[in-house]
């Protein structure tokens, strides 16, 4: 330690060597001048027999620094050789530390990928996200912080705080290049989207504001989708593509590092926001204030704090909330309702991030995983502290003999560390090179799509500076005990020592095992409780049979179809699908199941008195076939029939299908059928639509839905778009191949989206349940086993450190079984303390997964006490071997011992 | 100088520092003014090499320093011999011993032939 101590202190070293070196001198003149030298000649004389004072503090420190570099060899060569020199330790340490470093590298690669990682445009710091709080008075497509584009136009005159406002909204779009048609994403921008994040073209240009000011058919390709469908051809700009059926022409290639602002979903294309009506199907008017579909984000002033412009922005929100009320074409409401659309407010986030609804979906499982790796990283360091003690216990002759020959405690100490450091730095370059392989099966948690361009599995700089903190951290961590003990380490007590019965040294192995106990005790009980989350929706089910059903999208809209012909086209599919003899039962509704989406409002009620909907009540539209092709029971009532779709002309609906769920809330005890409602909550709204069946309750959203649910039938004449749910005969597996022969030949030019069976979508829709309950499970497996060799490497040591006292003892008459208890007691106090310290850890940290579960609580006494108990008997058969070994013993041979 | 004075052996300095320095904590002064009375006109003792040895024994563990008043009232760097620099001493002055008495017996051998 002190050579690494000097190297830090070279500055108080210098000083000293001149000090000392001054010193030599000043005597030498003295005595020079008093054997009767002149002044000037004795100092010549001084400095010459010196041979120059620069040299010679040249000289010292080569010494200082040869001997730091020698002894860091020494230390590092005498590590190695006693590492190799026990092997079994080695590699058990080596490969906790592997599989701590490892694992904790790559849940961190992809909260960085999906959390943290700022995106590759100009100052992302400054960026921030709206929001807009309280009643829109307006409809919405899409997800999360949605605003009229007229809005986004607004802010960006607000100069006084932002340097320029952005939009941006992503839609999936038909894209048919060279013949080929293929779904994918497109981000619609306004035109400074691309000059105000700073990103450039690769090739070509990017979007600008001059294409804000009228439809300009023009579209950005990205670099990924250059190179791989375009072979990146260079003379790319100025081809053209068709959107959704209209002619794009390419201006240019986005730059290579750019993917967009949502981590979750890379766009293919970036298409003007003046193109919108024209490849958004539904959107009729770009400039209507009471269509909220797109993001809005804007560039902070220098120097402009979020805060300040929150509020600084609020006077200038609620007068446009004021106009807004006075443009013509907005809704008639109530005075009460008017007020809440007044009491909106603007909110900022900061966001240099971007926008991603998958960071929101996945930011706090992959947090919870993350403090999972941490503890399990603790627990391994604690592992190896362990290890390191034990090893020391059998080095006690060898340490006494170096005390002996003069090294210094410190020295012992710094040997310690260094080995600690050393194999920690194995391991994290073995875990290092493993994390790309964990990456890998974390994103294959994360549905296909997402991942296939957004998440890589690569070991960059920050995730390089990230494991070599965290490896450093483990090093000295794992070091810490032992050379704690080291550095109590005394000659006369180690020469007393006989054979190892360091009392100190079996206290601090018994606390490091009890804190590992501790530790288990959270991962185990996360783990079940996450299990059983996984399991409670796994059971519960969607509450339709999966099996054998299959489903896609079509949308004849982004097919570039007007309705009539796009209505033509769906029920020729539909014709086709029926005709099918490997096909039982087929329907569509109007927006696709455990999608995380839905469509929503507030209904009234009319029945004895007028009940408003005090939650949004999920809504769907469905052919009358839908029930029975999932399997949904019908409760009471009937089914939709063809009488139900109101007649031409006069579109709407007449009748709808409730869940038990909304009878239950809103109509418990009166007869539901018959029963008037209307999609509506105004006090003036009229009652439209009869209840005519009552169906039992099913996921919707997904699956730990339990909202209120109406249906209505899929009448004509609305946006021919919908999910079709087939139900083949036998497995649906090679049924899928044939289906997609149907639907192609009976509409050659319409894509299938999301072309995939029931099963996997309820797969699908519970990654993140997945992959927590899997990762913590074997998390939490992993402590269990390491706190368990903790545990029996202890009291080992503790059963063979006794057998000498047991010896006596059964020689004195004393019963096998009071022996065993003897050592028994000592793994009880270890594995109970640790429960003791680990119960509040656990409820504690209940809180904070709490968001995740699903029924069940945080502090359930069931997972609780099964953790518990598989601890403790874990821990007691851990115990009982060496206690029961040790009671075995030979009265005469263990007195004889030594 | 005086020409019957010849350079101090090779390592043979390291052992001198140390049996100097084992007889009482001594500062690097003190050690050249014993070097020099010890071995007047016998070997020539550079005082340059002098400290970067002091260094050199003190990093090895064989050496400890101190500062503490000198006799002269300034501070110095008092050396002393740590518990493996005795042993270091007496096995140079064994091995010293072997080696001068190995010599001599080959030179008393010579000379008797």
């Amino acid at each position: 330690m002190r050579q690494l101590v000097n190297w830090f202190r070279r500055k108080q070293m210098d000083r000293d060597l001149d000090r000392e070196l001054q010193y030599h001198l000043d005597r030498r003149i003295t005595d020079l001048k008093n054997s009767g030298l002149p002044a000037q000649e004795a100092r010549k004389r001084a400095m010459q027999e010196l041979g120059g004072i620069v040299q010679t503090q040249e000289e010292v420190r080569d010494i200082w620094l040869r001997w730091w570099l020698t002894d860091f060899l020494y230390d590092f060569r005498f590590s190695l050789r006693s590492f190799l020199r026990t092997p079994s330790f080695t590699i058990t340490a080596l490969l906790s530390l592997t599989l701590g470093i490892g694992a904790t590298t790559a849940i961190y690669s992809l909260v960085d990928q999906i959390v943290l990682h700022a995106l590759p445009v100009r100052e992302p710091e400054r960026l921030v996200l709206f929001d807009w709080d309280g009643d829109w008075v307006g409809n919405g497509f899409g997800s999360w912080n949605l605003m009229p584009y007229p809005v986004c136009r607004d802010l960006d005159q607000q100069k006084q705080f932002f340097e320029d406002v952005f939009c941006r909204a992503l839609t999936p779009v038909n894209l048919s290049i060279g013949g080929d048609t293929s779904p994918v994403t497109a981000e619609i921008v306004s035109g400074n989207y691309f000059p105000v994040l700073g990103v450039g073209a690769a090739v070509g240009q990017v979007i600008t504001s001059d294409d804000d000011h009228a439809p300009n058919a023009v579209t950005v390709i990205s670099y990924d989708f250059w190179r791989t469908h375009l072979s990146g051809a260079s003379d790319v700009v100025g081809r053209k593509l068709l959107v959704n059926g209209h002619p794009l022409t390419i201006i240019g290639v986005a730059a290579s590092t750019f993917r967009g602002i949502d981590v979750g979903e890379v766009p293919v294309l970036w298409i003007p926001a003046s193109m919108s009506t024209a490849v958004v199907p539904g959107l009729n008017d770009l400039l209507d204030r009471r269509t909220f579909w797109m993001q809005v984000l804007g560039r902070l002033n220098p120097g402009m704090t979020r805060q300040r412009a929150e509020s600084g922005l609020q006077p200038w929100f609620k007068a446009m909330l004021q106009e807004d009320m006075g443009r013509p074409g907005f809704p008639v409401i109530t005075a009460e309702r008017r007020q809440e659309y007044l009491n909106s407010s603007l909110t900022l986030t900061s966001a240099p991030q971007g926008h991603s609804p998958l960071r929101r979906q996945l930011s706090d499982p992959l947090w919870m995983l993350f403090a999972a790796t941490a503890v399990l990283l603790g627990l391994v360091c604690l592992n190896v502290s362990g290890l390191f003690l034990a090893r020391a216990s059998t080095r006690v002759r060898e340490i006494a003999t170096r005390l002996a020959l003069g090294a210094s405690s410190g020295r012992l100490t710094r040997q310690l560390l260094a080995e600690s450091l050393l194999i920690a730095l194995a391991g994290g370059l073995l875990g290092i090179a493993l994390a790309p392989l964990g990456v890998r099966v974390l994103i294959a948690f994360i549905p296909r799509g997402i991942s296939a361009n957004a998440l890589h599995a690569g070991i960059d700089s920050r995730l390089l500076l990230f494991a070599l903190l965290v490896t450093v951290i483990a090093g000295i961590v794992s070091g810490l005990a032992p050379a704690f003990q080291s550095g109590q380490c005394s000659l006369a007590s180690s020469l007393r020592e006989r054979g190892g019965t360091a009392f100190g040294r079996v206290r601090l192995r018994k606390i490091i095992v009890t804190a590992q106990i501790a530790l288990a005790l959270t991962l185990v009980v996360g783990a079940g409780l996450f299990v059983r989350t996984f399991d409670a929706l796994i059971t519960k089910g969607p509450g339709f049979v999966t099996s054998s059903l299959v489903s896609f999208g079509i949308d004849a809209m982004r097919g570039g179809y007007s309705n009539a012909e796009g209505e033509k086209m769906m029920a020729h599919v539909e014709d086709a699908i029926h005709r099918s003899p490997m096909i039982q039962k087929s329907a569509i509704a109007r927006n696709p199941l455990l999608t995380g989406g839905s469509w929503n409002n507030q209904m009234t009620i009319f029945a004895d008195q007028r009940i408003v909907t005090d939650r949004l009540v999920h809504l769907n539209a469905v052919t009358p076939g839908f029930f029975e092709t999932l399997g949904i029971k019908l409760l009471a009532g009937r089914n939709f029939d063809d009488h139900d779709v109101s007649p031409p002309g006069r579109p709407g609906w007449r009748s709808a299908i409730v869940s038990a769920g909304f009878v239950k809330r809103y109509l418990a005890g009166r007869n539901p059928l018959g029963t008037r409602i209307c999609l509506d909550r105004r006090p003036d709204a009229k009652p439209t639509m009869e209840i005519v069946g009552v169906m039992s309750d099913f996921s919707y959203r997904g699956l730990r839905d339990d909202t209120e649910q109406a249906y209505f039938p899929f009448y004509e004449g609305e946006h021919p778009f919908g999910t079709f749910y087939v139900r083949v005969r036998g497995n649906p597996e090679p049924a899928l191949e044939s289906l997609r022969a149907i639907v192609r030949s009976a509409a050659p030019t319409l894509p299938m989206t999301d072309f995939r069976t029931l099963d996997e979508q309820v797969h699908r829709s519970l990654n993140a349940e997945r992959m927590l309950a899997t990762l913590s499970g074997s998390f939490s497996t992993i402590a269990l086993l390491l706190s368990l060799v903790g545990l029996y490497g202890v009291m080992s040591f503790v059963a063979t450190q006794r057998t000498h006292e047991i010896g006596i003892r059964l020689a004195l008459g004393a019963r096998r079984w009071s022996t065993i208890w003897l050592v028994l007691r000592d793994g009880l106090v270890m594995i109970l303390s640790g429960i003791c310290i680990g119960l509040p850890i656990v409820l504690a940290l209940g809180r904070l997964v709490e968001s995740q579960l699903f029924q069940v609580k945080s502090w359930d006494p069931a997972v609780i006490a099964i953790a518990i108990l598989a601890l403790s008997l874990a821990g007691l058969g851990a115990t009982l071997l060496p206690a029961h070994r040790a009671s075995g013993v030979n009265a005469t041979d263990a007195l004889r011992v030594d | 100088m005086p020409p019957s004075r010849f350079p101090i052996p090779q390592g043979t300095l390291d052992m001198l520092i140390l049996q100097i320095v084992s007889l009482e904590p001594v500062h690097g002064y003190g050690i050249a003014l014993r070097l020099e009375q010890i071995s007047r006109s016998v070997v020539q003792v550079n005082q340059g090499s002098l400290y970067p040895a002091l260094h050199r024994l003190e990093q090895r563990g064989w050496l400890k320093a101190k500062w503490k008043q000198s006799e002269t009232g300034r501070e110095a760097k008092f050396y002393s011999l740590t518990a493996a620099g005795r042993l270091q001493l007496t096995e140079e002055r064994n091995s010293w011993a072997r080696l001068a008495g190995a010599v001599q017996l080959i030179f008393d051998e010579g000379s008797g032939s």
